[in-house]
Order: structure tokens, then sequence, then C-alpha cells
């Protein structure tokens, strides 16, 4: 019989060495754990402009002198879970100060922390109320009958119904990792959720705590959210830039509100259980969300790793839009990496200001014959109506991104 | 016959001797208290005299008692009833050994099974006995004693109390089997990177870094994961760990509203109606706002 050689000397050395590094790494992560760290996120100046019980709304300082604004304002709204800060985590990774580069003139929902007393708020309470009466604010300080608008996962799903249900007010949509066919079996997520007796988690919880989710996050890959990206963070503790970086997305992650109950348990019977959106028989306050009111402009993005909200609860909005102007872009990361990567930074925000700027132009003869029709206060200043210029109809498709090495954090941003 | 009987009684039962001794003295103690003058007693305090009469009642009582007691028949059957307490202590103590003997028994079965049944990759039929057994012993021997009906005025706080106590151990049984099951991961995990190094090393490609061999492991263990998360087995006890949760907490919320109430402090189920109301009142004044705006 052959004897296997194993080189248990090289083996050895190696250890040795691994030993060694790792007793230098620790002596200079001391220095950089004690020293003063800036871990600050979310750090682009905003002002409040508008609030409502616990929500804000945030309004960001773009330069008034530069060349390349938008005329149309964007509003984005996040999802429910976890906080909007992630689109503005670090200077050099800020969808917000893309925005804001890009000439955009942002505003962001800030659904603040909910308590035990909002509880019984539902989904029409979210988008036929505070949604409402954001875009409405918009378009009043503005005088504009129709802003842009932006969602992000459960956020983007709100942003879906709102479109659908006042498309009046909405001139161009992006969609962003947003779920609107539930029925998969693609995300583990959607077949957990289906066999959730909600009835009962919302007696116990009252608002569905945000640990809770967290920890089925976590648990949807153990292998990488907590033992991997842990023994990243020890071999890079010595990284002071790493650090950082890291300990922001820490306080992001863990940030999480809790979710009203209602609304909790209405996404998880009309959403993920019955799948009512996407097949337009979903109801808020007594109307039915028809997705063939969606006659807007959509630009719909998603992540082609992304197991939470997977490409299949996403790609089908395009196909049952009434719009004529849909635009599917996926893109190879996960749920987070599609804001947080470095490499999809590049693709992405500068991408919706690009797609944004192509409709902004066309707006202002749109927005010149609806505010004279709509908006009385703005009469005075109106031309005379023109024609609406024809959309261009660019029903395209997945644009796969291309991959490169991934840098630790990017991984870690592509497992969430 | 009958006498000896009647002999055999006593000596099973020693409390007549003891009775009647603690019966002389008490009677003699009782006598060297001098008798009430009715004159005196009309100065005493009411309360004084309270505690002469009850001190009188008890000691008749007690001589009642005794003369009960003296009677073989009577002293016999009292015993019996007394017998009957530690029967039913040792009765608990039996079933909580049977219990522990019947876990400790099937723990060291399923430790002589574990390399049996880590088979790579197959999260089939999940072999959880061991938890099995935990939540069937706790189910049989040990929920029945919290079942127990209470009576009395209290009964109803303690059963939410009793029912709190079940909630919890039930609870804390499915956090263990679901924790282990996260577990066997990482158990299958460690057997399959063996098998694969002992394969590579036959092949002569051995990994020489650590770090190789951390991410070796953790491509494996990752599709562990992955596998278990879609077995049926694994939804399943998510589902049920989650809902052993919420029966906890509910009970919980129950049996703290009675100590809530108690103080008084306002308890969720008072809030939960009072943001209710609130609720309701705040999208109406809102949606009158609104027709108001627009009239």
């Amino acid at each position: 019989m052959k004897q296997t050689k194993i080189p248990v000397d090289l083996i050895l050395e190696s250890m040795a060495k691994s030993a060694e590094d790792a007793q230098k790494r620790v002596s200079k992560a001391s220095d950089v754990l004690l020293g003063d760290l800036n871990t600050a996120l979310a750090t682009t100046p905003y002002e409040v402009v508008y609030e409502e019980d616990r929500v804000k709304l945030k309004h960001y300082f773009r330069s008034e002198t530069a060349e390349n604004k938008l005329k149309i304002p964007l509003l984005v709204i996040y999802a429910l879970i976890n906080r909007e800060t992630m689109l503005d985590l670090q200077a050099d990774r800020s969808v917000v100060k893309t925005f804001l580069s890009e000439g955009i003139d942002l505003y962001m929902m800030d659904w603040g922390y909910p308590t035990r007393k909002d509880r019984f708020l539902t989904i029409d309470d979210h988008v036929t109320g505070y949604i409402n009466n954001a875009v409405d604010f918009i378009r009043e300080k503005h005088g504009i009958p129709k802003i842009n608008l932006m969602g992000i996962c459960m956020g983007g799903s709100f942003c879906v119904m709102y479109s659908a249900l006042h498309p009046e007010k909405i001139k161009n949509l992006v969609t962003t990792v947003t779920p609107t066919n539930f029925d998969t079996e693609q995300g583990l997520l959607h077949v957990w959720m289906r066999n959730l007796d909600v009835d009962k988690m919302i007696r116990a919880f009252g608002n569905i705590p945000g640990d809770l989710m967290n920890l089925g996050f976590l648990l949807l890959n153990p292998a990488r959210l907590i033992i991997d990206k842990y023994v990243g963070f020890s071999e890079n503790m010595d990284n002071k830039d790493f650090v950082e970086n890291f300990v922001r997305m820490e306080k992001w992650i863990f940030d999480s509100p809790d979710v009203p109950g209602e609304t909790f348990r209405q996404f998880i019977d009309d959403c993920y259980k019955k799948n009512l959106l996407i097949q337009s028989k979903m109801y808020l306050g007594g109307k039915r969300v028809d997705l063939k009111k969606l006659t807007m402009p959509l630009l719909n993005f998603y992540g082609k790793f992304d197991h939470l909200v997977p490409p299949e609860a996403c790609e089908k909005l395009v196909k049952t839009v009434g719009s004529k102007d849909v635009e599917d872009i996926c893109l190879e990361t996960g749920h987070i990496g599609i804001y947080v990567s470095s490499k999809i930074q590049r693709q992405f925000a500068p991408k919706i200001a690009q797609w944004l700027r192509e409709r902004d132009q066309e707006d202002i003869i749109v927005r010149q014959a609806k505010t004279a029709r709509n908006l009385p206060a703005a009469a005075g200043r109106q031309k005379p109506p023109a024609k609406e210029l024809i959309k261009p109809s660019s029903r395209r498709r997945r644009q796969p991104a291309a991959k490169s090495k991934s840098s630790l954090m990017q991984k870690i941003a592509e497992a969430i | 016959m009958p006498e000896d009987n009647k002999q055999n009684k006593e000596s099973d039962f020693p409390f007549p001797p003891w009775l009647k001794a603690s019966m002389e003295v008490w009677s003699n103690i009782t006598k060297t208290i001098p008798k009430p003058d009715f004159a005196e007693a009309e100065k005493q305090s009411a309360s004084n005299n309270r505690l002469a009469e009850q001190w009188q009642r008890n000691v008749n009582l007690m001589k009642s008692f005794s003369k009960l007691m003296s009677e073989p028949e009577a002293a016999a059957t009292a015993m019996k009833a007394m017998n009957t307490l530690p029967e039913i202590i040792f009765k608990m103590a039996k079933s909580g050994w049977e219990a522990s003997f019947q876990l400790q028994k099937n723990v060291l079965e399923k430790a002589g099974k574990i390399r049996r049944h880590t088979e790579a990759y197959n999260f089939d039929n999940i072999d959880q006995e061991t938890f099995k057994v935990l939540t069937d012993v706790y189910e049989k021997e040990l929920r029945q004693y919290f079942n127990i009906p209470p009576l009395g005025l209290t009964r109803f706080y303690q059963e939410r109390f009793n029912k709190f106590l079940d909630k919890q151990n039930t609870f804390e049984t499915k956090v263990a089997e679901f924790l282990s099951i996260i577990y066997l991961p990482i158990e299958k995990s460690f057997k399959a990177l063996e098998e694969k190094l002992q394969a590579m090393a036959k092949e002569g490609i051995l990994p020489k870094e650590v770090k190789e061999n951390y991410a070796i492991w953790l491509k494996i263990l990752e599709g562990h994961y992955m596998k278990l998360f879609q077995s049926k087995d694994y939804t399943d006890a998510l589902h049920d760990t989650l809902e052993k949760m919420e029966d906890y907490l509910l009970a919980k919320d129950e049996a703290m509203r009675d100590f809530l109430q108690f103080f008084p402090v306002p308890t969720n189920k008072d809030m939960d109606e009072l943001y209710k109301e609130l609720h309701l009142l705040k999208k109406r004044v809102k949606e009158l706002e609104k027709n108001i705006k627009s009239a």
C-alpha cells in the first residue's frame, strides 16, 4: 500500500508564521482599537423639512450654483426594516453624495423608530398617509404636479403601491431590490414567511422587534454573517480604515427599528402569503392597487445574488405595469451590495441620475402643462401648454454588470 | 385479636403519649393563670380580655383534639392521611428520577450514534431524539403538576402563573432543540472536512496554510447550512420555536398583568386599547382636516 506523504514540516512552519503574524496584528490592532476612530455614518448635511408623528422628511443640501441640476426633485423611500442611513454609510461610498453631485434635489423619508403606539399603523397609513403627505409637501414646495420617486426594498413596494394609486403625482419611478412577486421558492425568506402564524406573532410582540428580524437575517447565512465576517475583522483589525468601515457597517446593520405590527401583518398576509400586489388584487384604504396604472417611466434594479429579495421577486414588475418606458437592471451583487459596494456604486447611483436626467428635460414641458391644469397657485407663472414628448420605449432587460475580485467589505455587503 | 390490633396501632403511632404529656403541661400552665376578676376585668382593655378568651378556647380545642387522638382508631386514620403526603412527594420524585434516567439513557445512546448520523449534506430526518425525549418527559411527567387546578380566591392568579412557568419550560426546551439543529452543520462540516483532507492528502495536495483549510471548511459549512435551511425539519423547528416563544411571551404578559395591576401600573393591554383609540381618532381628525381643506 502506497503511503501518503504529508509535508508536516511545511505545515508546522506555516502555522508558526501565522501565529507570529497574528501576534503582530493583535499588537497593532490594540493601537487602532484604543485610538480615535471615525465611525460616524450619515454625515451628509440635511435639514428636516416636514415631520409627522415619528416620520421625518430630510432634505439634503445640494450646490445651487451647480450647472448639472435636475429640475424635478427625487424622494427616496427606504424600507421599514433597518434605516435609510445605509445610503450614506461613508463619504466615499455614499449614494446620497453621488446623487447630490449629480445635481439631484434629494429628499429622503426617515421612518424613525416605531413604538408600541404605532402598532396599529397599516400599510395604508404609510402609503396613502405619510408618503402621500410627503409627496404633497414637496409638490407644493416646488410648485410642481409630479415628483420623482425611488423606493428601496419594502419601501420600493410601498412606492409601487403609491404610484399605482396616485400616478398623477409621480413623474418617474425607480425601484431597487423591490419585492413585488412573492410567489417564489428562490429566497428562503419567502419560504419561511409563508407558514408564519402572523396573527399570533402580532399578539405576542405588538410590533415586530428589529432584533428578532436581524437574528432571522443572520440565520439566513450564519457561516458568512456570524463566523467569516468576524474572522475577516480579526484579520484586518490592525487596519484603521477597515475597522472604521466595518464598525460603520455594524452600526447600520444592528440599528433596527421595530416594524409596526399591523403593517407587518398586512405585508405578510397580502404579499408573502397571497401574492396580491403583482396580481393587482391588493387593496389599500378600500382602493385597488392596479399596476396597470403605473404608466410613468420605470427603472427597476435588483441583485443577482440577493437572497432576501431574489431576482424572481423583482423582475416580474416591468412586465406587469402599464408603462412602455421600463428598464430592468440586474447587478451582480447582493441585497445591500447595490448601495454599499464601491464597485457597484460606480454603476448604480450615476445610472439613476442619468436616467432621471434624460427624463427631466421632458418633464419641463409636461410640468408646465400639468401645472397649468392642477395648481392654480402657479398659474401666474405658467407658460402656454405644450405637447408631452413621446418617451422612448426601452423595454430593456437585465444588464449584468462585470464581476471583479471582491474585497472583504464587498463580500460582507454581498452576503447580506 | 382486637386487643392485639389495638396494641399494634398504639405502637405504630407514637403521638398519643406525646399528646397526653403535652396536654398535661399546657393544662398546668393554664391553671397557674389567675382566674379573671370581673371587677378588674372591666378595667382591662377589651384586647386583653379577648386574648384570655382566645387562650382558653385554644386550650379547650387542644384538650378535645388530645382526647380524640387518644382513641387508636382515630389516630390510625389521621396517620393514614398523613402517610399520603410523603406518598405524593415520593411519586413526584419518582417521576422526576425516571425522567432524568430516561434522558440520560437517551443522551448516552445519542452519543454513541454521533458518528453514524453525521452524514454530509444530509438533513433528512434529523436525529433529534434527545430533545423529543426531553419534551416528552416534560409533557408527560412534569407538566401535569402545572395543570393541577388551583383553588380558592387566588385560583386565577395561580393558574396564570403556572401557565407562564409551563410555557417558559416548553420554550426553553424548544430553544435547546433549535440550537442543536443550528449546530448540526458545524458537526457535519468537520466530518466532511476530515474526509476532504484525507482525500487531498492521498493526492498529495494537502493545504499548507491554515487559511486555506479555513476557506475549505467555510465553504463546506455554508453548503451544509444552505442544505439544512431548505429542509422541512428545519423550517418546522424554526416555526415551532417561534410559536413556543410567542406562547411564552403571551403567558408572561398575562402573569405580568396581575403584578402590574396590583401596583397599579398600566399593562400592555390597557395601553394597546388606548393606542388603538388614539390611532382611530387621529385618522378621523386627519380625514376631517383634509375634507375641510378641500371644501
